[in-house]
């Protein structure tokens, strides 16, 4: 039981992951891409923690997977945001909400 | 062949697409690659420690996430004042 509960959540993380890489792959642009990024640094690492607390329960192994999990989570969503605003200050000069953008969203 | 050694080869096939962007790719394309490819690299050596038994893996996969989230801010912070 605890194995199949283990490789299902590797399944999960696998079908995750790669389709977070197709994703990247196939988006046009730099800001498209960036939501497969964040969906690769949230559900994947924390199916893999898991999985390896579901064999190992929270032993050693157990322990280190769910700080690499947090370690991915925490960090994902900064470098998203980081990469996001460097993108867009890279892009206009500044971080600034153009007119145009703010008539459109009105 | 056991299941980690699975999600480990899926997980290291997955690399593949994002060397395709980072070659070909716009500059911030380029980096959203690099970063995914992190978060791959971790999750791969952690399931090569489950595979292989060596908890001495996970380690490195620990390792790997810390410098790949730092490696990703600094090049973020380079592209915003540089790129």
């Amino acid at each position: 039981m605890t194995r199949v509960l283990a490789d299902a959540f590797l399944a999960i993380a696998m079908v995750v992951q790669v389709a977070s890489c197709l994703g990247v792959l196939v988006m046009r642009n730099g800001y498209q891409r960036l939501h497969y990024a964040a969906a690769a640094t949230t559900i994947g690492p924390v199916a893999v923690a898991a999985a390896v607390v579901t064999q190992q329960q929270l032993a050693e192994p157990g322990v280190k997977a769910i700080i690499t999990a947090v370690v991915l989570l925490t960090g994902g969503a900064l470098l998203t945001h980081a990469t996001g605003r460097a993108a867009r200050v890279s892009e206009h000069g500044r971080w600034v909400v153009l007119d145009a953008e703010v008539e459109a969203a009105s | 062949m056991n299941g980690w050694f699975v999600a480990a080869i899926a997980l290291l096939v997955g690399i593949v697409p994002l060397l395709v962007v980072a070659g070909t790719a716009d500059v911030v394309s380029r980096l959203v690659a690099l970063e995914v490819a992190g978060v791959q690299g971790s999750l791969t050596l952690v399931c090569l420690a489950q595979a292989f038994d060596r908890s001495v893996y996970t380690d490195l996969g620990l390792v790997l996430a810390v410098l790949s989230v730092v490696t990703g801010l600094t090049y973020a912070r380079f592209l915003e004042r540089y790129l």
